[in-house]
């Protein structure tokens, strides 16, 4: 499983991220902030009143989104199995890696070093430093099933991993803090008060006794307190290669025309609904010639695109290069491999959250150029609520520059 | 992504007052060419607060003025002065 933060920049001064959601509340905060006291949950106010020198920033969700689908489909290279759970949090299943990479430690490594490929890393160093690379926060943890693989990437160091080997997953939980489970407060307060605070002490609780008290959650969480569950890693669906092509009248050979007809039949791939909520990882364009011969271009874009100019540049260029043999009587356009989200309004995409932040970000990213065009700055803000309940007007509300 | 501070929103803009003779505000001076009557005085409230700190004392009188402006006037009880805002 891979953890990837959000914010991780050694910055010197104190700095706080807002949350997408509200805007009231922080949401991450700088090692520097946090030394202040500053915590993620707190108001703004609450945060001020603390650490009056800190800048808050605005959130970028739509970047939050694209960096977890190029970690995503990075994961994907490696297993074909991955879960993305939420966002910065994905599990990846690995069994029948063995033969492949080798021991636990080996298909760790791989997966570290092909995030470090991908560019999520902090630094400029080699990929290699990723492994070890403190100012990183992404983090490992291998273990069989969800639960355990999570709790090892959550007590895994930024960069760094941790391996719970077969066999080993009881004593490494036992010491674990209740907090690793999915318990709502009311729960995690009363295991509390009767002085349970590990999943040792839980765990060591007769499992009726605890589903007496806590019903049918209190049975799965005993069973995750001792390691009991070993929930597998669910793959997801990944819709089937689409194809656009064209069968000309009369053999062509002109390259324009053929450059043209790509970008037709590109267009037309991209609006195929099965391709909604996806990006292109893979596109290749396929030519049958003059007297049954072929010609193909195939183009990975390292970013994941539904752009048309930026799919047809790789495959332009091939065709400027070494174009066909011969007149070309068919071309297909056929997109094989496929990477989550987009960045563009998307209504029907399948993360409908992620299509809505594609959309507000896009319709602002218009509203800044018009305000560009009329009055020759982006003065855009964004309110946030310091102190909602304060009596005096001035203090309730204030901006902060909005740059979508 | 840019880090900034936070700029309040709804400042006091301070204005002069014209009272009436029942000590309501009559008239409001944002200029030297904007004067403006008041057609009513609505509700009216007081603010005192932060007295264990920089204390302050507020008296808050919602206005609406010819043309129809909702206004909110406030004199600062230590300093005499009145200020603007708008309604929230």
């Amino acid at each position: 499983m891979a953890r990837q933060g959000s914010s991780s920049l050694p910055l010197p001064f104190p700095l706080a991220l807002l949350s997408p959601d509200t805007g009231r509340r922080l949401w991450q905060v700088s090692p520097v902030a946090r030394r202040a006291g500053v915590k993620p949950g707190m108001t703004v106010s609450q945060a001020i009143g603390l650490c009056p020198t800190l800048k808050l920033c605005e959130p970028d969700p739509v970047h939050y989104d694209e960096q977890f689908s190029r970690l995503v489909a990075t994961l994907a290279t490696v297993s074909p199995v991955v879960e993305p759970a939420e966002l910065g949090r994905a599990y990846i299943g690995t069994d029948g890696l063995e033969g492949l990479f080798g021991a636990p430690e080996k298909i760790v490594e791989v997966i570290q070093l092909r995030i470090a490929d991908c560019g999520l890393r902090i630094g400029n160093g080699s990929a290699e430093s990723a492994i070890a690379n403190p100012q990183s926060e992404i983090r490992v943890g291998w273990g069989r099933g969800k639960f355990v693989s999570w709790v090892a990437a959550s007590r895994a160091k930024p960069g760094q991993a941790i391996i719970v080997f077969p066999g080993e997953e009881g004593r490494f939980l036992a010491s674990q803090s209740l907090a690793v489970l999915p318990l709502d407060p009311d729960t995690h307060r009363r295991l509390l008060q009767l002085g349970i605070r590990t999943l040792g002490a839980l765990a060591a609780l007769p499992e009726e006794a605890v589903v007496s008290q806590l019903g049918r959650a209190g049975r799965r969480m005993w069973r995750l307190a001792a390691g009991r569950i070993a929930e597998p890693v669910v793959g997801r669906v990944v819709p089937e290669p689409i194809v656009a092509a064209l069968t000309f009248y009369s053999p062509v050979g002109e390259r324009e025309l053929l450059a043209r007809t790509l970008d037709t039949l590109l267009d037309r791939a991209l609006k195929n609904p099965r391709r909604i909520g996806w990006r292109v990882h893979v596109v290749c364009v396929r030519a049958e010639l003059e007297h049954g011969a072929s010609w193909r271009a195939t183009a990975t874009l390292k970013d994941p695109t539904a752009d048309r100019e930026r799919l047809a540049a790789p495959l332009r260029s091939q065709l400027e290069q070494s174009p066909p043999a011969g007149a070309v009587e068919r071309l297909a356009v056929e997109f094989t491999a496929f990477a989550p989200g987009t960045a563009e309004l998307q209504l029907f995409a399948r993360d409908a959250n992620a299509a809505a932040r594609a959309g507000r970000r896009h319709a602002l990213k218009s509203a800044v150029r018009e305000i560009e065009l009329r009055i020759k700055r982006p003065m855009l803000y964004h309110v946030i609520e310091v102190q909602p309940w304060s009596r005096l007007p001035e203090r309730r509300y204030a901006l902060i520059d909005y740059e979508p | 992504m840019k880090a900034d501070r936070l700029r309040a929103l709804n400042v006091p803009q301070q204005v002069k007052v014209e009272l009436s003779e029942c000590g309501d505000p009559a008239f409001v001076k944002r200029g030297p060419e904007n004067v403006k009557r008041v057609e009513t005085v609505g509700e009216t409230w007081r603010v005192d607060d932060e007295w264990w700190r920089q204390p302050i004392v507020r008296r808050y009188v919602e206005v609406v003025l010819e043309g129809g402006g909702r206004v909110i006037l406030f004199q600062d009880q230590l300093s005499g002065e009145w200020f603007a805002q708008m309604p929230t």
